[in-house]
């Protein structure tokens, strides 16, 4: 893994061949990975992939059926969640709804037994502070906004300095402003205390703009990892090129003329990609903000034009998202709103140099 | 209030009241018509025989009013003792079925949908018996070389002819069978409504399993505890059958007293003072809880 991390330290999370198997479905097909401490790492993929599972297994909520969790050089495989030195928030936060938001927050440090009753209590009026919520450290959770609870909910995780953080999309209660507030402070916050962090999402934004490294899931195993630049600019499978920049993943044929690779779209026109090309790639990924939309006369660049005709717009604010058709095939694109199409419009389709990628 | 409950037919047990007021209708006028039957239903069957029990205890031999029902109650160490024994061998009866049903409630409560029917109606297996079958049952169990007493002797903890018949043992066991289902009932509705996320949440911030009883599920469930507590304290105070029947004529109850003086002894008025006595001790054990359960709905 990428990481800052020096040599020597051990991991603060690895994993090694997890599998799950829920009754007769497996659910999780051997996980291996190493989390350099210190690293803010997202679990990314499709509802239902096994993040939460994968989470849980971390938390020791859920046993693996297979495989072996240590947590800052610790083997807590057989250990349960309350032996290991872990904070998890909830997507519904849990707070104890017959505690007030301080004896919350001190609810980690009073039943680890975590120095004098004093010191926790500054301890907590700390963790409050951090999340801007010292004058509310009387009330109870239902006298909470959503905002507020779930930052009560994020003091209560950072308050007891954990090996590792997990977060089960913590977000994807929130309003798009609030979560947009709290996508920065979970940077800073991160920036600021350096823990090393799980943070389970669905959404590839958010997995992309906050993390160190991107874990990308499908159907139980890691399809891809690494830096976000990387997993953006390289998805190497179709999976990831669609779920990753929700690129338009097009079957093509790939042919060689004259030493350039070309893909043949199912209407004909024809396409410069990107050396080099892996094996047995035969699909064209194309992201959405990477075609060039012109009206009909445009000049077209030989090898990376060809005509489409618009069939829908939808006006997004910042951007407009159109959907085009290019014979049978149905392409998405995201455009400036410098000039609009109508439905109905041919337009000429123009993808920059370095942008037309071939995945298996 | 009927002064005899048989604690085998659960006619009408006694609910904590719920707010009348939690639909906003047109008006004061249409609130007060369609409240009216209820009002004239509860004026019927309890507010008029309470006034009557009421006057029946202050009522004198001659017809003009006096206070010897209750000084010959109160001025009586027998009866004061019969007091004392209702008290708190329903205080003991109340505190074994809340530290028994309230472990039963969470189990049922974890396990999966079709095993905790079946729980459920193992649990009030009990109240489908009639108090008949079912005192019978312990009289067996509990008899001179009954089952308990047989196996004591055998393990050589008691002599031969050890029985825990006509004990208080006796009454405390046979009452809290028939009341368990109460105590876990109640407790299981409030225990069921506790989400799950709370207890795994706990778990992860460094609580064991027994810590998380004690700090989240214990405090959660109280209000159903509370509610258990009621039904079966009120319940246990106004019984007399498994009492007479399991404890016998050596050890007396109060609602023993009053249907011994309402229906064997004639002394009507006697009855309604001891009844009203009854009242008035239930009421101030349970005024504690009420109080309780006020400020945690306030
Ligand atoms: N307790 C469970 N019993 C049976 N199947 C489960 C259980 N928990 C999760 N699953 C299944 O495991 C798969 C992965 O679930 P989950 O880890 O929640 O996915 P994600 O968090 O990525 O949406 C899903 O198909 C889900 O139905
Ligand atoms: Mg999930």
């Amino acid at each position: 893994m990428t990481s800052t991390a020096s040599p020597d330290a051990s991991p603060a999370v690895s994993l090694a061949g997890i599998e799950k198997t829920f009754g007769r479905t497996k659910v999780l097909h051997g996980i291996s990975l190493d989390i350099p401490k210190g690293t803010f790492l997202s679990l990314l993929g499709p509802s239902g992939c096994g993040k939460t599972t994968l989470l849980r297994i971390v938390a020791g909520l859920e046993s693996a059926t297979v495989g072996q969790v240590t947590i800052a050089g610790r083997d807590v495989t057989q250990l349960p969640p309350e032996d290991r030195d872990i904070a998890m928030m909830f997507q519904s936060y849990a707070l104890m709804p017959h505690m007030n938001v301080r004896e919350n927050v001190r609810f980690p440090l009073r039943m680890r037994r975590r120095g004098s009753r004093d010191a926790q209590e500054a301890r907590v009026a700390a963790a409050l502070e951090t999340v801007q919520l010292g004058h509310l450290a009387e009330r109870m959770p239902r006298q909470l906004s959503g905002g507020q609870q779930q930052r009560v909910a994020l003091a209560r995780a950072i308050v007891s300095d954990p090996a590792v953080l997990l977060l089960d999309e913590p977000l994807s209660n929130l309003d798009a402003r609030l979560r947009e507030d709290m996508q920065v402070e979970l940077i800073e916050l991160h920036r600021r205390l350096g823990l090393t962090t799980i943070f389970v999402t669905h959404d590839q934004e958010e997995a992309l703009s906050l993390s160190d490294h991107v874990v990308l899931m499908n159907a139980g195993r890691i399809e891809e990892q690494g830096p976000p630049l990387a997993i953006y600019e390289a998805a190497g499978s179709r999976f990831a090129a669609s779920f990753i920049g929700s690129a338009n993943v097009i079957p093509v044929a790939v042919e060689t003329v004259g030493g350039a690779t070309m893909a043949q779209l199912p209407d004909g026109s024809r396409l410069a990609v990107e050396a080099p090309v892996a094996q047995g790639a035969n699909h064209l990924a194309l992201r959405q903000e990477d075609l060039m939309l012109g009206p009909d006369d445009t000049a077209r660049s030989e090898a990376r034009s060809f005509a489409a005709v618009v069939e829908t717009r939808v006006f997004l604010g910042a951007r407009v998202r159109y959907v085009l058709k290019v014979g049978d095939l149905s392409l998405k694109a995201l455009a400036e709103p410098g000039r609009l199409y109508q439905a109905g419009d041919r337009v000429i389709v123009t993808i920059p140099p370095g942008k037309a990628r071939l995945v298996a | 209030m009927s002064l005899s409950t048989n604690t085998g037919s659960v006619g009408t047990p006694l609910l904590p009241p719920k707010g009348v007021s939690a639909r906003v209708l047109g008006g004061i006028a249409e609130d007060a018509t369609l409240s009216a039957p209820g009002v004239f239903l509860i004026i019927l069957a309890f507010i008029l025989p309470i006034g009557q029990m009421l006057l029946l205890s202050i009522e004198g031999a001659s017809g003009g009013l006096t206070t010897e029902h209750f000084t010959r109650f109160l001025g009586d160490s027998y009866y004061l003792g019969i007091v004392w024994r209702t008290l708190r061998l329903s205080l003991l009866i109340t505190v074994i079925a809340a530290v028994i049903g309230f472990p039963l409630a969470y189990v049922m409560a974890h396990v999966g949908p079709r095993l905790r029917l079946w729980l459920i109606i193992l649990v009030i297996l009990p109240l489908m018996t009639s108090v008949v079958v079912r005192t019978f049952g312990w009289m067996v169990l509990l008899g001179r070389g009954g089952l308990i007493p047989f196996t004591l002797w055998k393990l050589g903890l008691v002599n031969r002819n050890f029985t825990l018949m006509q004990t208080e043992s006796a009454i405390v066991i046979g009452m809290v069978q028939v009341l368990l289902p109460f105590m876990t009932l109640s407790v299981l509705g409030v225990v069921m409504k506790i989400d799950r996320r709370l207890e795994e949440a706990a778990r992860t911030m460094g609580a064991s399993f027994t810590a998380t009883l004690r700090t989240v599920v214990l405090p959660l469930a109280m209000p159903g505890i509370v509610a258990g507590s009621l039904l079966v304290f009120t319940l246990s105070v106004s019984s007399f059958i498994t009492p007479s029947l399991l404890g016998g004529v050596r050890l007396p109850v109060v609602a023993g007293s009053i249907y011994e003086a309402a229906t064997k002894t004639l002394e009507w008025n006697f009855a309604a003072a001891q009844s009203v006595i009854l009242l008035v001790g239930v009421f101030l054990v349970l005024l504690p809880y009420l109080k309780l359960t006020g400020r945690r709905h306030g």
